[in-house]
């Protein structure tokens, strides 16, 4: 263990500890106005698609790009997710889809 | 204070967490080995730190010999989004210490909050679930970085479907969210700008930003409806 990368460690660990831990340490002793947990109430859905949509359309060097290998694939996660709703089966899928795309392409 | 059955629930809303991190923590793992890291180094940057895309920027920087204030500044900023993760969860925990809060909170991740958003019934003022949700991840994130630094050279992470397992579970923990019409409104709204900003800003700031949009926008649509009534 050198000390150079445990003190690289220990810095990283505290600023990811400090953005996770004051909102929740505070806004649970504050008031919060109502606007704001109608809008903290959107942040679930807007930040999973701003994890999923940038996934499809940008290419591993951070272009724009159709990425047709996860589009093709992620159509039918969209559709059994909407009429299953099971993380595991949709995770199962989205592999055996990717995969057998990865074959043919 | 803990609460066995709430906690055991968790741990099995962990299960496809642990499938989408085993193969991503094992690249790390890898990653990390090849760039200088030694075994016990990755097993404690995955305790300690626990965010896989810095640790992977961090990894890129270490093998390009940059050492560590940059990777902390940029460590910081790509850890910026959780502030709005962390806020939207004080809304389920009233009542808490500060010192379950703080566990609770350094072991949040995008897949955790997302699963537990999945089911926020489950997380209101319970403690144990979450715990036991974000523990098992962690534990998975920490066993795979540290068995891909031992021997992930015996397994090819582009093969089987791996790339696409984690982008699965995001597909569908967003289809989750969609409740009403308006949510299907703030996704489009979201993931149009969310390409927008990712195009336009360097880093991952576009998580963030279109976070603080997206969620702007979607409480306008809802107070302009209940003023119509």
């Amino acid at each position: 263990m050198r000390i150079s990368i445990l003190i690289l460690i220990l810095g990283m660990g505290l600023v990811t500890f400090i953005p996770r831990f004051l909102p929740i340490a505070f806004l649970t002793r504050w008031v919060i106005p109502e606007r704001v947990k109608m809008g903290l109430g959107y942040i679930p859905i807007a930040i999973l698609s701003a994890i999923v949509f940038p996934i499809l359309f940008f290419n591993e060097g951070g272009k724009v790009d159709f990425q047709l290998h996860y589009l093709l694939s992620a159509i039918p996660v969209f559709i059994f997710a909407w009429r299953v709703k099971s993380l595991w089966a949709s995770v199962i899928l989205g592999m055996l889809v990717y995969w057998g795309l990865g074959l043919l392409l | 204070m803990m609460d066995d059955h709430q906690c055991k629930e968790g741990v099995r809303a962990a299960l496809p967490i642990v499938l989408g991190y085993l193969p991503v923590g094992m690249a790390f793992g890898v990653l990390a080995r090849k760039a200088g890291l030694s075994t016990f180094e990755v097993g404690l940057m995955s305790l300690l730190v626990y965010a896989g895309a810095s640790q992977f920027i961090a990894i890129e920087m270490i093998s390009k010999g940059i050492l560590w204030f940059p990777i902390v500044i940029a460590t910081l900023f790509i850890n910026l989004r959780h502030l709005l993760m962390s806020s939207t969860l004080s809304l389920y925990f009233k009542k808490d210490r500060l010192r379950t809060l703080s566990l609770l909170s350094a072991q949040l991740t995008d897949e955790s909050f997302a699963v537990a958003m999945s089911n926020t019934s489950k997380i209101s003022n319970q403690p144990s679930y979450l715990f036991g949700l974000q523990m098992t991840s962690q534990l998975a994130w920490i066993v795979s970085s540290v068995g891909g630094a031992l021997f992930g050279e015996l397994i090819d992470h582009k093969e089987y479907g791996i790339p696409f397992a984690l982008p699965s579970l995001f597909i569908c923990l967003l289809i989750i969210q969609i409740k009403k019409v308006r949510y299907l409104w703030v996704m489009v709204i979201a993931g149009i700008s969310s390409i927008l900003f990712k195009w336009a800003f360097p880093g991952n700031w576009y998580i963030l930003l279109t976070g603080l949009l997206a969620s702007g926008i979607g409480m306008m649509i809802e107070t302009t409806r209940r003023d119509k009534r």
